[in-house]
């Protein structure tokens, strides 16, 4: 077997008890008496409805799950496809999500620890009363965050037999009682509203199925196992608490509940008693201990998952996840979880954890959802599940609907203004800090910006505001001919240094189709090309730019510009053209079509006739490729102090004058001097072109660069003016796929 | 006699499988381990080993340990290329760490196992176990612990 094979070493039961094992917690073992209390038999209906919910969720996860099997699971799907403003909301969601349920989880522990020490209510430390129950609480949790620290990994297999022992308690315990069971026990329901506020109090005993997506990589044959675990958790899960709340509510006669909860006991431990004598006592106080605990450990180390992914796309610092060297754990991420942990057991009551717990959680299932519609629609071409949603888009789309809409339901109302605020920071948190960072674009915005011209205006222009521009502006140059080498490299320095970017030159050296690449590598004797880029990063840093340096040996040199753009994640490639800038392309016409209709990134293409930028002519008819003549004519003022021409030809002078002069203030060109001339278009450009020392042309036409290199240019003028030309042409669309998961 | 009795071929330092946990761990041992490799003109192969839980959830994601791991190995192979010493990296997974290393020198038909103590309080090494008393103790072949300077 493939060494990676063996990484992959979670079973179907496996991956099945971490969904159960995290879900079976706190929220069966502590919340029912309450449930009960505050919507009669109608709890039962509250756990069905938040089951039903977690379903809904679950199917979209398993799809998402089988499509993108990697670490980080919900964050992960969230990021890709809604990109990282809504990637930061579901990271600090899952992440303090997880971090609330685990101080809820050990609250529970700690009101089953008191229950079994026979605690009072109060301890008196130096004059001050302390529940004791949050002190044993604070205990715990510093506990599993120690163990999670150093990574014992026994702890893993102990968590399958928790999960089996807490099985075997509550199934024992709904058997025999539901041969008690009564109908005439049944407390009155409280009718619909209690039953959903209640539902919004116990969600929070269904967060744990999208931890197995978090951990998708380690499941063997992900493609099956892994929706049969998410799926069958939800499902196991679900049935055991309605059966549980069935006993709880029908084996005890009314005001049982309210007595032992107003006495303070926890009701799923007097019911069991009532039940099955006091070992049914002892088992529930043993259950509940393990559930609790198992759920707190499970959420601490899926956490550290969650700040994996989100340190991966930079949106929190990669620090953040710097493994231990002795452990082999991530201990920062455990500590700074674990603190926070502990913080949430100090300052909220548990009621205010729970639903913390629950409404992040609902956040994020809501965008799961959503998540899932978006990669369907924008049809990417990687996304291959193997597990579909039944009845899409209707289950995604009550699937989220439902999520949201519960949150509306939850009972303290503080807890929504504080999850609010929650999902405020986290938005803030990216616009000031992961923006800057974060490379990785989301497919709902490349799905709208590729087609800016038939989305609603406000979609278009919100997903370029919140795009991110992470990390810094790379302008690459492929070398070629030292001739005009130097003026290429100032050229791309000036726009690299105005925009705080890096230049990347390139030399490609062509080796002959007859000898490998691999051999051509071995021989390695490249003087020629090291002495080209040697000379480049001279020049470049007489600018005092970054310079990346690289050879690239390739069979094709034309081609390889194309390719090496997307490699190096150029954000602009500057190039020559003229006589034996680059060989002429080795293929039919057609090819390089394909090519150069799909840009990789903007380019510039310079007809060196010596570089002087000190005046520039800009004529323009407006189209997105004369917003980057414009863009660079604006970049080289900066640098070097030009004067810039606009010129525009319109056979109606002042209409012409309109336009241009709108044109010059959206592109910061206002105070540029403006010419309007009607006639022959060329004919105007080579006129104005006398008195220019550099033309900048937009490439108006789609496909410009291709006619440029197979001599079938219509633009004339470019040959016949005596001034340097640039032509410069945006960015074509990029496959989905290409952008999504960078090309292969 | 032929080559094959030569110091080169019998030297330990021939052909060492050298575990590495981390950047500084691969640090300390390369500098210790690589100028004996390289006086024996001997090749190296620099392993990391991913603990699994086998059936169970991982302390950590494997990806975040496989970066963890190729930060390691960028640092063997910096100094190897210093000390011109070719280097050969490899990450293995398994749940026990000592005998995957053996597993792989077996497989490697490695010449010894090399590393540096780790130190660590008996602490630590009570919650973690000790893997080069593991190694010792289960050794199919030499092993070399060599001592780091300060």
């Amino acid at each position: 077997m493939a060494d990676e094979e063996l990484a992959k070493d979670l079973g179907p039961l496996a991956a099945l008890t971490i969904g159960v094992g995290t879900m079976i917690g706190a929220g069966i073992f502590v919340l029912p008496g309450t449930a009960i209390q505050q919507a009669g038999w109608f709890a039962v209906v509250s756990f069905l409805v938040g089951g039903a919910i977690a379903l809904l969720t679950a199917l979209s996860a398993s799809e998402l799950g089988t499509a993108m099997p990697r670490s980080g699971g919900a964050y992960f799907y969230v990021n890709r496809a809604l990109g990282p403003l809504f990637g930061s909301v579901a990271g600090w969601a899952n992440w303090m999500g997880l971090a609330f349920a685990s101080a809820f989880y050990m609250v529970g522990f700690g009101q089953y620890v008191q229950n079994i020490a026979g605690l009072s209510d109060t301890i008196g430390v130096a004059g001050f009363g302390i529940d004791p129950v949050k002190l044993i609480a604070l205990a715990g949790a510093a506990l599993f965050v120690l163990i999670n620290y150093v990574g014992a990994k026994e702890t893993g297999k102990l968590q399958n037999i928790i999960v089996v022992i807490l099985v075997a308690i509550l199934a024992v315990f709904t058997v025999v009682g539901s041969l008690r069971a009564d109908p005439a026990n049944l407390p009155e329901s409280r009718g619909f509203g209690p039953m959903i506020t209640t539902t919004g109090l116990i969600f929070v005993s269904y967060l744990g199925f999208v931890q197995i997506t978090s951990v998708a990589e380690e499941i063997k044959d992900p493609d099956r196992n892994l929706p049969r675990a998410v799926i069958g958790s939800v499902v196991i899960v679900t049935l055991i608490y309605a059966l549980v709340l069935i006993v709880m509510s029908a084996a005890v006669e009314q005001g049982f509940i309210a007595e032992q909860e107003a006495a303070g006991n926890i009701a799923v431990v007097e019911v069991a008693e009532l039940i099955l004598g006091p070992a049914g006592a002892i088992a529930m106080l043993i259950g509940g201990l393990l559930a609790t605990a198992s759920s707190a450990n499970a959420s601490i180390l899926a956490s550290s998952r969650i700040n994996f992914a989100m340190g991966r796309d930079a949106i929190v610092t990669p620090d953040l996840n710097e493994i231990h060297e002795r452990f082999g754990t991530p201990y920062r991420s455990i500590a700074v979880t674990g603190g926070f942990i502990l913080v949430f057991i100090v300052v909220a009551p548990i009621d205010t954890l729970a639903t913390m717990g629950s409404v992040l959680h609902l956040v994020i299932y809501g965008l799961l959802n959503i998540a899932l519609i978006v990669m369907r629609e924008a049809d990417v071409e990687e996304y291959d599940p193997s597990y579909t949603v039944p009845f899409y888009p209707v289950t995604p789309i009550v699937g989220s609907i439902l999520s949201f809409a519960l949150i509306a339901f939850i009972e303290p109302r503080v807890t929504i203004a504080f999850s609010a605020a929650f999902v405020a920071f986290a938005v803030l948190w990216y616009l000031f800090y992961a923006r800057s960072r974060t490379t990785k674009q989301g497919v709902l915005s490349d799905y709208i910006l590729s087609r800016a011209d038939r989305m609603p205006e406000p979609a278009v222009s919100a997903a370029t505001t919140v795009k991110p521009d992470g990390g810094q502006y790379r302008v690459m140059v492929p070398l070629a001919n030292p001739e005009n080498q130097t003026d290429l490299i100032t050229l791309a320095s000036a726009i690299a240094k105005q925009e705080s970017g890096t230049v990347v030159a390139v030399n490609i050296q062509q080796v002959p189709d007859q000898t490998s690449l691999e051999a051509a590598r071995r021989q390695g004797d490249y003087d020629a090309a090291h002495r080209l880029l040697e000379r480049a990063r001279d020049d470049a840093e007489t600018f005092d730019v970054p310079v990346e340096t690289h050879t690239i040996l390739s069979h094709r040199t034309f081609e390889e510009v194309f390719d090496a753009a997307r490699t190096y994640d150029a954000d602009l490639t500057v190039m020559g053209w003229g006589p034996d800038a680059h060989g002429s392309p080795g293929r039919a016409e057609s090819a390089i079509d394909e090519l150069a209709s799909s840009l990789p990134c903007d380019f510039l293409v310079l007809r060196d006739r010596g570089f002087d930028a000190s005046r520039i002519l800009v004529p323009t008819a407006g189209g997105p490729d004369s917003d980057l003549s414009a863009a660079i004519a604006k970049l080289l003022r900066a640098e070097y102090g030009s004067t810039v021409t606009l010129l525009h030809v319109a056979d109606d002078e002042s209409e012409g004058r309109e336009f241009l002069e709108g044109w010059a203030d959206n592109h910061g060109l206002g105070d540029a001097e403006l010419v309007v001339e009607s006639g022959d278009v060329e004919a105007a450009i080579e006129s104005h072109a006398r008195d220019a020392t550099m033309l900048v042309v937009g490439a108006t036409e789609r496909g410009l660069l291709s006619r440029l290199f197979t001599d079938s240019l219509v633009l004339n003028v470019v040959e016949d003016v005596d001034c340097s030309v640039l032509l410069a042409e945006k960015k074509r669309k990029r496959t989905l796929r290409e952008r999504l998961f960078g090309s292969n | 006699m032929p080559d094959s009795n030569s110091a080169a071929d019998t030297s330990l330092f021939a052909r060492p499988v050298v575990p590495v946990a981390g950047d500084d761990d691969a640090e300390k041992t390369a500098r210790v381990a690589l100028p004996r490799i390289a006086a024996v003109g001997g090749e190296m192969l620099a392993l990391h080993v991913v603990e699994k839980a086998g059936g169970a959830p991982d302390k950590a994601s494997v990806e975040q340990r496989e970066e963890h791991a190729s930060e390691a190995f960028a640092v063997i192979e910096e100094l190897a290329a210093e000390a011109g010493v070719d280097v050969r990296t490899r990450v293995a997974y398994g749940t026990n760490v000592a005998a995957t290393i053996l597993d792989v020198a077996r497989e490697e038909d490695a010449s010894a196992i090399v590393f540096s103590p780790r130190g660590g309080s008996k602490w630590a090494k009570l919650l973690t176990g000790d893997v080069s008393d593991s190694l010792v103790e289960d050794a199919d072949r030499p092993v070399v612990v060599l001592p780091t300077s300060n």
